[in-house]
């Protein structure tokens, strides 16, 4: 070895070293979620296209401007973005967020799904679009795009989805409110858990944020096409402040008009598409219907009311 | 060629070119009106393309307008606005519309077109505007988000705005084309021409349109609404091409979400009108989406589709 080769050597082994001991310092920071990304041909032929993309917290606003709100009502703490790519061309784009809890991841799935998909069997529940697919598991949510909807495409992104429901360990569990759902009659894939208000005025639009400070929600669609939503406010007391203002704001609302029948228990208006709400307090939930057929929205609230009955 | 801009290249540039910042033209809204006001007393027009090749279809929605040379006189410098805010399908301005705007612009002979974005190019590159830019040997003008780049501007008759800071640049031009997809928004359910144009309003400015609770609040959101229809008042397009093609109407804005596909490319110069045309096609009332419901009212467009003539043709 010459003394010039010997130099350039010991150049390389000791950048070599520089380079461990800036990674090990932390300084050179790779998110948890590296270990969740399917690696090179994990999937025969889908090799990665790029580097990974992460984003914590309020960096989300970065990555999907004019979106992030809602993954941050839910509860965020970060996602991981990496792009697969199989020898013709075709592309499969990953996404695993990271929620706060395995609720969260939950709630955020079924604010994302359309009810409209297929069902397939991924994590704890999953839905395939024409060109995508969520599913979640444990406190994550993941979401694999294809960018075309030919079927080597989509083989692809159930594949590579499949490596990634395989490295997640922890199942999670559904939220306890979903069971409020009475089931009979209720379209699974409407079933939406919801945090706060955004998710709700995506849902159905009240036009206040009085008395809707709940701690968490849960929708259905019925068969004979009424939707319940059941409001959790965590205490009795809590509940009966939140229902005197928004019915204040009901009863006051150009949105609204005063309905009609029904029992004394059950509050009713009509909106403004000519759909009857019906509303009753039932412990700690407030129990809303909704149904262009009147006794619908009555009928959803009062089985309901028989299922959440509870000391508050 | 895409062209990334900082505070020195930019004043650099102007200061060879000349080029002074223009103030009152037809960008800005004029004497104090607010643009579009007076247009009851026009008919208004929209013209909508039909059809799977989306190229084609674009070319129609302006030749039923009565053709570009309506819009884009011989040697104008024009900037073009697509939206370029994600690449999920059907949340972003179709390549195929681009290219044919970009065509139409040629055709009347204009000097200089121009996309003017904040976006980085990564945006530009997947979505695949950039490879249409290229191919048509166009600008692709990529600013720092630099607030030294942007121009106040006063917004005449704004009611939550009383200014607005839009890139300088764009005033370096003789007319912009508006060119919006529509699709769904989580927080306020549309997006159309007027949000669009929160692309060429700074980012700062655009956080003073959201307060804490812009989503949620009621009074907040209709600060964002107001703030939008305002930016309108500062900044008139001289005509709008929407990509009504394939659009996102779940998970909007940023997608992936259910895809509807109407195939249409609409055009008008009336954006009330266009965006309650385009939000009829998903079954949206405009008169439930506010800011188009505050626009019409404050005299920024026609919201009745009944006073509009649309004039609707397959290619």
């Amino acid at each position: 070895m010459t003394a010039a080769r010997g130099f350039r050597a010991t150049l390389f082994l000791m950048g070599l070293f520089v380079a461990g001991a800036w990674a090990a310092s932390g300084l050179f920071k790779e998110g948890p979620l590296r270990a969740y990304l399917p690696a090179d041909n994990a999937v025969e032929g889908w090799a990665k296209d790029g580097e990974p993309q992460e984003y914590e917290d309020e960096d989300l606003y970065t990555y999907i401007d004019g979106g992030a709100e809602i993954y941050q009502e839910y509860g965020f703490r970060r996602v991981i973005l990496q792009d697969y790519k199989d020898p013709k061309g075709k592309s499969v784009s990953l996404e695993i967020f990271e929620m706060e809890t395995p609720a969260a991841a939950f709630g955020m799935f079924t604010f994302k799904r359309s009810g409209t998909g297929k069902t397939v069997s991924f994590g704890g529940g999953a839905e395939l679009e024409a060109y995508y697919m969520n599913f979640w598991k444990g406190r994550f949510l993941v979401t694999l795009t294809g960018f075309d909807e030919a079927r080597e495409t989509i083989d692809g992104l159930l594949a590579v989805g499949g490596v990634v429901d395989s490295k997640i360990r922890d199942a999670g569990a559904v939220p306890g409110l979903v069971g409020a759902l009475p089931e009979k009659g209720l379209i699974s894939g409407s079933v939406k858990y919801l945090k706060g208000l955004l998710g709700l005025n995506n849902i159905y639009p009240f036009y206040t944020a009085r008395g809707l400070g709940f701690a968490e929600a849960a929708r259905g669609v019925y068969e004979n096409g009424a939707t319940l939503l059941i409001l959790d406010y965590g205490t009795a007391d809590a509940r009966a402040r939140a229902w005197l203002d928004l019915k204040a704001h009901l009863a006051g609302s150009d949105k609204f008009t005063a309905g009609t029948g029904g029992s004394p228990a059950v509050f009713r208006v009509l909106d403004g598409k000519g759909q009857h709400v019906a509303i009753a307090g039932s412990g700690p939930r407030l129990l809303i219907g909704i149904s262009a057929v009147k006794d619908a929205a009555f009928d959803i609230v009062r089985r309901a009311s028989h299922l959440t009955a509870r000391p508050g | 060629m895409a062209m990334k801009i900082g505070r020195r290249e930019f004043f650099k540039k102007s200061a060879q070119a000349g080029l002074a910042l223009a103030v009152g033209r037809e960008l800005a809204a004029a004497g104090g009106k607010p643009a579009g006001a007076g247009l009851a007393a026009k008919a208004v027009v929209v013209g909508v393309g039909i059809g799977a090749d989306y190229e084609k279809a674009a070319l129609k929605a302006v030749e039923l307008l009565g053709g570009i040379k309506k819009f884009v006189p011989k040697n104008a410098r024009v900037a073009l606005l697509p939206n370029v805010q994600s690449r999920h399908p059907g949340s972003f301005t179709k390549p195929e519309v681009l290219r044919a705007v970009i065509k139409l612009c040629k055709k009347a002979g204009a000097k200089e077109i121009n996309c003017l974005s904040w976006q980085p190019v990564k945006q530009w590159e997947d979505t695949g505007l950039k490879a249409v830019i290229d191919a048509e040997g166009v600008g692709l003008k990529l600013f720092e988000k630099d607030e030294a780049l942007f121009k106040a501007v006063p917004v005449p008759g704004g009611l939550a705005l009383t200014g607005a800071r839009i890139l300088a640049d764009l005033y370096d031009h003789d007319l912009l084309i508006n060119m919006p997809i529509t699709k769904d928004h989580a927080g306020n359910k549309f997006t159309g021409t007027m949000k669009n144009l929160m692309g060429l309003n700074s980012p700062v400015n655009n956080r003073t349109f959201h307060r804490p609770n812009w989503k949620t609040d009621p009074n907040d959101v209709a600060h964002l609404e107001q703030s939008i229809v305002d930016l309108n008042k500062a900044v008139k397009p001289a005509l709008n091409v929407v990509d009504a093609t394939e659009f996102i109407v779940t998970n909007g804005p940023f997608g992936p979400g259910q895809l509807l596909r109407p195939e249409k490319v609409v055009a008008g110069t009336d954006r009330v009108a266009v965006d309650a045309y385009c939000a009829g096609l998903w079954g949206l009332e405009p008169k439930d989406i506010v800011q188009i419901k505050r626009a019409s009212e404050q005299g920024l467009g026609e919201i009745n589709l009944d006073k509009v003539v649309v004039r609707e043709e397959n290619v």
